[in-house]
């Protein structure tokens, strides 16, 4: 089932980020959400997670699904090494044993296996959204949210990751929502792309991607 | 150069700061020729070896520490749990701050005299520590838990992350640096705050009595004696303290 945001609004104060608005994001598929800062995609995000509140509106397509989700910042732990870092969030669901098995092919996958015992501080920027992204695939979510996920990595290393990526979405397709500054990267791996605007949010258009590595590979 | 080794070496270092400040307490006692006024540190290293020879030196010590722990521990239990429950929500902080405030600036010798109307003379001492410490601990308490980060706990909430796990990772971690601060301090202001409140409830054994024996007696060099002893259980807990969490860090 899709994910339909009908009529929605939200505002912060007299602040209107948006007012029936309506989206579908398609099931098992890889949606990208481009658009100007500010124009609220952040707020979408969250309040599809369930971290924010909206005042009207109704989503469907949620119910009893779990997320992951890489935030703009890392949001890591600071007093925890990167294999801990990832098994915060499998220690809840597995055994110490496969939770373990886990982080470390991970961490393998993100290309920092050396620096399994390290900590965020000991790292650089783009190392920490590595990590960032070696957590949230690990995590067997439903729905995987993405807030500029490869923002400040170099285009090899995201080239790499974006291969890695999709590696990993071919053996388990699962509904992958981002949001980027770059049409170029959400031409790459994006079935479907959103162009918003704002605020207050709306869809200027929507295009479904016919060339570049999706279409070839799937 | 000579120096620059001599300082390189911390343990000496100390040891002749130590012997620095002796000289000068020796050289102004030594001065003013007053036994009654100030006692040199010899006199008062003698007071104290005649007093260690007795057996109720011991047993004040003793029953001094008893009143510093319990009054201690007491505060670290409530002001623990209450700053977590006051800091995680508004109302009851709001409730609690200005009876906290309230303690806060009541001197000292009031607080004794109230509790000497309320309890007997040797458990005086045991609530006055417990509410000089408890204020401390509390704010720091409070403090540590509104300093957790939202964005952290939103991760794990994202990630469903079991309650116990976020406790044990997210909270914990951020409050402990407040903690170890507001338990050192507040170790430091038990020992002192004991023994004042022990001065005047005066129980049948303790420090604070002993001091104001020796005062009544103008017995200078023993109540400098006493007063060497406070500082030493003070200096030695306090580091004993900081020797345990930092074992405890490496871990």
């Amino acid at each position: 089932m899709a994910i339909e945001i009908k009529n929605l609004y939200k505002s912060y104060g007299r602040l209107v980020i948006c007012q029936d608005f309506n989206i579908i994001l398609e099931e098992n598929k890889i949606t990208g959400i481009l658009g100007p800062s500010g124009c609220g995609k952040t707020t979408l995000l969250n309040i599809i997670a369930g971290l924010e509140e909206y005042q009207r509106g109704t989503i469907k397509g949620l119910g009893g699904k779990t997320f992951s989700y890489i935030f703009q910042e890392d949001r890591l732990l600071p007093w925890s090494t990167v294999k801990e870092n990832i098994r915060f969030v499998l220690d809840s669901i597995y055994d110490d044993q496969k939770a373990e098995k886990i982080a470390n092919q991970y961490i393998d996958m993100v290309g920092l296996k050396e620096y399994a015992h390290y900590y965020p501080k000991q790292l650089s920027g783009g190392m920490k959204q590595r990590v960032a992204i070696a957590r949230a695939f690990a995590y067997p979510a439903d729905i995987l949210l993405m807030d500029e996920p490869f923002k400040g990595l170099d285009l090899e290393l995201k080239t790499g990751l974006i291969q890695s990526f999709l590696k990993l979405w071919k053996q388990d397709k699962r509904t992958v929502i981002f949001v980027t500054h770059d049409m170029d990267e959400a031409l790459s791996f994006a079935h479907y792309i959103y162009i918003l605007e704002g605020k207050p949010l709306r869809i200027k258009e929507k295009i479904r991607n016919m060339r570049g590595v999706v279409s070839d590979r799937f | 150069m000579k120096i620059f080794t001599i300082l390189k070496n911390k343990k000496i270092t100390r040891i002749t700061i130590l012997i620095f400040w002796l000289a000068i307490w020796e050289i102004a006692s030594l001065l003013i020729g007053r036994e009654v006024y100030l006692p040199s540190p010899l006199n008062t290293i003698k007071a104290l070896l005649a007093l260690s020879i007795r057996s109720k030196f011991w047993y004040s010590i003793a029953m001094t520490f008893v009143r510093v722990v319990a009054g201690f521990v007491i505060s670290c239990i409530a002001g623990v749990i209450l700053g977590i429950i006051c800091g995680l929500n508004r109302f009851l902080y709001d409730l609690l701050n200005p009876l906290v405030i309230a303690i806060k600036s009541t001197p000292v010798m009031s607080v004794i005299i109230i509790a000497l109307i309320w309890f007997q003379s040797g458990k005086v001492p045991i609530f006055v520590c417990f509410l000089m410490c408890f204020p401390i601990i509390w704010t720091n308490a409070v403090e540590g838990i509104r300093q957790v980060s939202k964005e952290l706990l939103q991760m794990a909430k994202v990630y469903r992350v079991n309650r116990s796990l976020i406790i044990r990772r997210i909270y914990i971690p951020s409050i402990g640096p407040y903690l170890i601060a507001g338990i050192t301090t507040a170790l430091g202001l038990g020992w002192k705050v004991t023994v004042a409140a022990e001065v005047l409830s005066n129980p049948k054994f303790s420090i604070g009595g002993n001091l104001y024996g020796a005062k009544v007696y103008l017995e200078s060099a023993e109540l400098f004696a006493w007063t060497s002893v406070v500082i030493i259980l003070s200096f030695t807990f306090e580091y004993l303290f900081k020797y345990i969490i930092a074992r405890i860090e490496k871990y």
